[in-house]
């Protein structure tokens, strides 16, 4: 079952004393397609992405990367060899240069391509001799994006990945992501900028107060999640429609709006059928489906 | 690779230590040969002999202070820097990744003694006393033995604290304070200093350190220097990133 | 081949490139034979994921209009309904072209045939939809 997924959590939850980080995650995330993790800061992304690594304990639960327990020394590091992580900080040894820096971490991967790093430093524009503490902050993410990539990882963990960066280092990162996944990497990135995750990721999930609160292909948000609005000539009836798939609704004077997911026709009659004066649906955005799930309640 | 990085961050203050250490004791070496006082050559070899012992003193106290330094470093101060999570995504585990971090800092300690021991000898020698190898290599073997607890000290201490600098502050003060209180009770006997600068072992009239290397005392405190390095481990192991 | 795949609408992308694709080859931007980018120079060139182009050829594949070689990439290849299909539409658009002509030097604005033509779309479709 776990196998099937390149990371899979069951029950997953970190505590730091009393305070619960993550709670009963259940994370799946496809092979060969590229994964957004969404989140509000503190939601725990970055709790999860470091148990996933082996840095943290869970407290409950468990889960695999690449098939291999996240909770067992031996096999993180077997895991290790074959994803490629970037923290959400981005920091690296200021002692070295980029060069050396470069030369060191291929010596653990025995998949390295030097070419790859090679293209990327020219295409980054980063200076070979300089000394990492010397790098400024967009610099020293597109390092740590080449070091990720130029190991021919089955897997790269991306925490926050954009921050830092330019418009063109944006656009850079993600279209090194696209190649990535067409030659077979998963790809899983956390990141708040939605609309680049709703241009280049395949899947999302979200995370809301340490849990799991979505998880779905965008092709299927595209094609099954719609806002609807619709004007009532009184006040609306009733709130509620009973009709499956509505996943929340807002009222506003003679307004009422829906989100939903599915049969959106079935809302469509059922407001027409109450005397609805308007009726408008229109596709939702992913920004404002992840608005919708983050949302106080 | 590993090895190439923990020389890389800590060649720095290995060189400058080593320099340092080296000037001072060719300094004492050479104000001792020369007398401060009446700007003559000292004539009796046993005043000189106390030079060299006094010397070895001194490098003890500087090695001490070295050796912490230079252990300044791991996985918890790279928490400070936030270079950790870079490290702890490689396909390392965490004990190859502290054995590499002793292996390197074990090294620049021996040659942080025996190269201001080399410098001492041969300022001696320019200066024509006879300074006999079996006394240096002696000296050494305290030092090297008694003066491993400090490291030990110090990698334990690098294990529990995070920050950059935190680390040494703590150790130097952990170390004083232990070394003081020693002092004060009158447990000399029990100081790794004492031992390491030849303490109780050195004839007062010849300045010479007398008698068999005690081997087994110095096994004894690099047992306890091995029990520190696996706390430190065992440390490292449990910590959360 | 220029394709613009736009994230924020109601329709998957590989749909929207299929259409696309689709599209180019009725105008004659694509004929019989043209190779298209692999899905990794065009998910590079669209800054898509590559499983949106996959999923675009597969599909177009089973149309019929893609063959998917191997190691070579994608070849369009009009089956003789589909050239035919394609030649009526250019007809088509020449047609509509003399006709647009025709009303403009009537004195129409553009704005106004805009209207006009969808109006009567809007209003044949909604006569097929009752029936």
């Amino acid at each position: 079952m776990s196998d099937s997924y390149a990371i899979f959590t069951d029950n997953l939850g970190k505590s730091f004393g009393k305070m619960k980080a993550v709670r009963g995650l259940d994370l799946a995330v496809k092979p060969g397609r590229i994964t957004g993790f969404l989140g509000r800061n503190g939601a725990g992304k970055s709790t999860t992405i470091k148990m996933l690594l082996g840095m943290m304990r869970p407290t409950t639960g468990e889960g695999t990367v690449l098939g291999k327990r996240i909770d067992c020394p031996r096999e993180s590091v077997e895991m290790r060899r074959r994803v490629a992580y970037v923290s959400e900080d981005k920091r690296l040894y200021g002692y070295m240069t980029v060069e050396q820096i470069i030369a060191f971490t291929g010596s653990f991967f025995p998949g390295w391509r030097p070419e790859v790093a090679e293209n990327l430093l020219g295409e980054y524009e980063l200076p070979r001799k300089r000394k990492i503490k010397a790098l400024s902050r967009g610099m020293r993410t597109k390092l740590a994006l080449l070091l990720a990539f130029a190991r021919r990882p089955e897997l790269v963990i991306l925490d926050e990945p954009s921050e830092g960066l330019d418009p063109v280092g944006i656009e850079q990162l993600l279209r090194a992501m696209a190649v990535q996944c067409a030659e077979g990497t998963t790809v899983f990135f956390s990141s708040h900028q939605i609309a680049d995750v709703e241009r280049v990721a395949d899947d999302v999930c979200m995370m809301e107060k340490g849990k799991l609160v979505l998880r779905l292909s965008l092709d299927e948000m595209r094609k099954s999640y719609r806002q609807i609005d619709a004007v009532f000539p009184a006040a609306p009836p009733e709130l509620n429609f009973r009709v499956p798939g509505i996943l929340s609704v807002r009222e506003s004077g003679r307004q009422l709006s829906f989100l939903a997911s599915g049969d959106t026709e079935a809302i469509v009659d059922r407001a027409r059928d109450l005397h609805a004066v308007s009726v408008d649906v229109a596709p939702v955005g992913l920004r404002d489906l992840f608005l919708e799930m983050v949302k106080e309640r | 690779m590993l090895w190439y990085k923990s020389w890389l961050e800590t060649r720095t203050r290995f060189f400058i230590a080593l320099l340092g250490i080296s000037a001072l004791c060719l300094i004492r070496v050479y104000i001792g040969e020369i007398d401060v006082f009446t700007r003559l050559p000292l004539l009796r070899t046993v005043e000189y002999r106390t030079v060299l012992d006094e010397g070895h003193s001194m490098l003890c106290f500087l090695w001490m202070m070295g050796v912490i330094l230079l252990t300044m470093g791991g996985l918890l101060r790279e928490k400070a820097t936030g270079a950790a999570p870079f490290t702890l995504a490689l396909p390392v585990g965490r004990p190859r990744l502290l054995g590499t971090r002793i292996g390197m800092c074990l090294a620049e300690a021996v040659v942080l003694a025996i190269v201001p021991w080399i410098v001492m000898f041969l300022t001696a020698s320019v200066f024509g006393e006879a300074v006999s190898l079996d006394q240096a290599g002696f000296l050494l073997a305290l030092l090297l033995s008694g003066g491993m607890v400090f490291f030990g000290v110090a990698l334990l201490v690098s294990s529990l604290v995070e920050g950059e600098y935190t680390a040494p502050m703590v150790s130097f003060g952990v170390v004083f304070a232990g070394l003081m209180a020693l002092n004060s009770m009158s447990l000399d006997k029990y100081s790794p200093m004492h031992f390491a600068s030849g303490g109780g072992l050195i004839d007062r009239h010849t300045g010479l350190v007398v008698g068999p290397i005690p081997w087994v005392h110095a096994v004894e405190w690099i047992l306890l220097t091995v029990f520190l390095v696996a706390i430190s481990l065992f440390a490292i192991q449990c910590h959360e990133f | 081949m220029f394709f613009r795949l736009n994230p924020a609408t109601g329709q998957p992308l590989y749909l929207q490139l299929m259409e696309q694709i689709r599209h180019a080859t009725e105008t004659g931007a694509l004929r019989d034979g043209d190779q298209l980018p692999g899905i990794r120079t065009l998910a590079e060139q669209l800054v898509v994921s590559p499983n949106t182009v996959v999923r675009a050829y597969t599909e177009l594949e089973k149309e019929g209009l893609l063959e998917l070689r191997q190691g070579s990439g994608a070849y369009v290849t009009l089956s003789s309904r589909t050239r035919r299909r394609t030649d009526r539409i250019q007809a088509a658009r020449r047609r509509l072209q003399d006709l647009i002509a025709d009303l403009r030097s009537e004195g129409l604005s553009d704005e106004e045939i805009r209207r006009a033509v969808e109006a009567e779309i809007l209003y044949s479709a909604e006569l097929t939809g009752k029936r």
